[in-house]
């Protein structure tokens, strides 16, 4: 026995699988990518907008009231001072601003070259080359818009000064925390509803993938899910349709094969029958030997033909009526017809059957497989061989067993003979190569389980197990 | 002994002809439909070996209208359907026998031989097997000229045996058919009979396939012969 698999090349499976393309997670990254194309979009506009919206410094009223209120203070230089910094404040208050100036409209008050009022810490040094145009002025290692606009009555002078760089405008959406915080925040949160909701819309697929996968690899039956999507109706339907086209070319494949064997049938009992009138008209030894040889071949020929039809049968008619099958009798009957094959390849038949083992089944699929078991073991047992036969019930199933005491089959062939027409290399028998599979067509349509193994004394043995039914109703 | 032999296929059926000509059978042989109603109007004949798949119909019609006309003509039919419903259809239909293509003449002349033999009620005949006689209408039974008695049980099971001589008859079928009622499921009543069978008869006769069934061959079986 191997040691137990490390942990990591599950953990790496897992993982491997997890990273498999998935349409699900393209969706959603679709989505996803969308969305922070879209705030891009958003934020490009902002920033060009902050670029070219100068708005409040063409605001003349709002120059001409800052120069109306220093104008009449005048005289007053403290209640001048102390209006002018309530105004810039003010100013201040309505962009919701802290006291930097490369997030706010800041002001410069001057009368020449006397400074009346300048906003905490902006660069006294900016001033204007001219009046009443915006300008970009360098001052204190950062660049700002300026406009200065003078009093007609005392040549006082009023700077609005704003921020020309553009990473401030992010630095204020960082500040204002309602542009870029909540996108970042909400970017996984909404990528889990997303989630979902792809997961919800794609259920009808799934089913239809879970059915699929559901089925057998020979259930070529229409898929039972008929979405009413649009995206999906073509898909069942055209995957229905060629089902459809691949079950009837099976079908006619296989009638065709089982006409053919059906035809095959005639001419050959003619020539068996000619055959056989021949032998009693010819006494001569070599001629009788040759025509025991037309017949052997003859019989050969109509086994396969028997064997292709039991075969293309099974197939064809997959839900054919079960019935209950009481194991003892039938495997009498068959034994019984079997037994002048047995006698004349002096082989002894022994058959020890439980009386009540029953299957539920096919009647007919049973019998062919019993047939072939026996047939099969007839054939490989060498004169004077025991071909021995076993019918028991073993806890919830019911176990056939046959044994031979011939050549039996090498382990390495046990996963091939079930092919149709394989024989093993080392053969000396005739044969067609179909009689396993024909049991393993059987035994499969019936939910069993097929065993070879080595007999006792070195032939073969084949065990066959279907589960045993309830016992039926008693009668009331 | 006259048969009448339907059958379309022109190499079976002159193979089946001559074959059952070289057994002191005459042979009628047609391959319609309508001419084997028309001879069986005209000729009487003692057994119908009969082909289902006809040019001109099927042969079951024939079968039917025999049937019909309540004739007890044993009917042997010959086919390449052996699918379980095709035989129980022709069963039902009434035929006697049933034999599926291709068939060994042995086999052929045999249920032949049995068909005529059970539809003349075994008058005047009695079945004989190496030595062994059964006289079915004063049930006696005999061994090499010297007569045997058989309790009932044991005639019924030498005759079941003797009726059908070369092929094994199920225990199953023995203890159903045969011994009606006297048997339960795990007795060995039945192999009580057929030793005491055997005592009376002596050895040699009757062979044992274990666990399947009994059987009474033709011919000896000869070990040291080999096959």
């Amino acid at each position: 026995m191997s040691s137990a698999p490390p942990p990591r090349p599950r953990l790496v499976a897992r993982l491997a699988a997890w990273l498999q393309p998935s349409l699900v997670r393209r969706l959603l990254l679709a989505q996803m990518l969308l969305l922070v194309m879209l705030w891009l979009l958003f934020i490009g506009f902002l920033l060009y907008q902050s670029q070219h919206d100068q708005s409040e410094l063409v605001q003349d009223q709002r120059y001409e009231m800052i120069l109306r209120v220093a104008d009449s203070l005048a005289d007053h230089p403290e209640r001048q001072h102390q209006s002018l910094s309530d105004i810039d404040r003010f100013q201040r208050d309505t962009e919701g601003l802290e006291d930097e100036p490369q997030l706010r409209m800041s002001m410069l008050v001057r009368q020449g070259e006397n400074l009346l009022f300048v906003s905490p810490r902006l660069p006294a040094t900016i001033r204007n080359s001219r009046l009443g145009a915006i300008e970009k002025l360098p001052a204190g290692g950062k660049t700002w818009r300026a406009r200065s606009l003078a009093s007609p009555r005392s040549g006082v002078v009023v700077t609005l000064v704003k921020p020309a760089n553009a990473v401030n405008v992010l630095l204020t959406f960082n500040s204002r925390g309602f542009l870029l915080l909540p996108l970042l925040i909400s970017l996984p949160f909404l990528a889990l509803p997303a989630w979902l909701s792809l997961r919800l819309a794609l259920r009808p697929w799934s089913r239809v993938t879970q059915e699929i996968a559901a089925r057998g690899p020979h259930d070529l039956s229409p898929l039972g899910f008929a979405p009413r999507h649009r995206e999906l109706r073509p898909l069942v339907t055209n995957l229905n349709a060629l089902l459809k086209r691949v079950r009837d070319s099976a079908k006619r494949e296989r009638e065709f094969i089982a006409d053919a064997a059906h035809e095959l049938r005639t001419p050959l009992a003619a020539m068996r029958v000619n055959v056989e009138a021949l032998k009693t008209e010819s006494a001569e030894g070599l001629r009788q030997e040759l025509l025991d040889g037309m017949v052997r071949s003859g019989d050969r020929a109509s086994r396969v033909v028997g064997q292709l039809l039991s075969l293309m049968r099974a197939d064809l008619a997959p839900t054919h009526a079960s019935c209950r099958v009481a194991l003892a009798p039938l495997a009498q009957d068959r034994l019984a017809i079997l037994s002048s094959l047995a006698a004349a390849r002096d082989v002894e038949l022994d058959l020890e059957a439980q009386a009540d083992c029953v299957i539920v089944g096919e009647y007919e699929s049973m019998v062919s497989m019993l047939d072939n078991l026996i047939e099969n073991a007839i054939k490989y047992s060498p004169a004077g061989g025991m071909v021995s036969i076993h019918v028991a019930r073993q806890a919830d199933r019911t176990v056939l067993s046959v044994s031979d005491q011939g050549p039996g089959i090498a382990p390495q062939w046990h996963g091939r003979v079930f092919d149709r027409f394989f024989r093993t290399p080392d053969q000396t028998q005739t044969g067609s190569g179909l009689g396993l599979a024909i049991v393993k067509s059987a035994v499969d349509r019936h939910g069993g389980h097929i065993v070879l193994a080595t007999a006792q004394g070195g032939g073969l043995n084949v065990t066959v197990s279907f589960p045993s039914p309830e016992p039926p109703e008693p009668a009331p | 002994m006259k048969v009448l032999l339907v059958e379309d296929d022109l190499d079976l059926g002159n193979g089946v002809r001559i074959a059952l000509s070289g057994q002191d059978m005459e042979v009628v042989w047609v391959r319609r439909l309508a001419d084997a109603l028309h001879m069986l109007e005209s000729t009487p004949c003692d057994l119908v070996l009969l082909d289902l798949g006809l040019p001109d119909g099927d042969g079951l019609a024939l079968l039917r209208r025999l049937r019909r006309d309540r004739q007890t003509l044993p009917v042997l039919i010959l086919t390449a359907r052996d699918a379980l419903e095709d035989r129980v259809h022709g069963l039902d239909s009434g035929a006697d026998d049933y034999l599926i293509k291709p068939f060994a003449l042995a086999e052929l002349l045999s249920r032949v031989r049995a068909l005529v033999r059970r539809s003349y009620g075994f008058d005047g005949d009695a079945i004989e097997v190496r030595g062994l006689v059964l006289h079915e209408p004063t049930r006696r039974v005999s061994v090499r000229g010297s007569p045997i008695e058989l309790s009932r049980s044991e005639y019924e099971l030498l005759g079941a045996l003797l009726k059908r001589v070369g092929r094994v008859i199920t225990r199953h079928v023995l203890e159903e058919q045969v011994l009606p009622g006297q048997i339960g499921s795990e007795s060995n009543v039945l192999d009580v009979h057929m030793s005491n069978l055997r005592r009376k008869i002596g050895e040699g006769y009757i062979r044992t396939v274990r666990g399947v069934g009994y059987v009474i061959d033709p011919v000896a079986r000869d070990k040291a012969a080999g096959p």
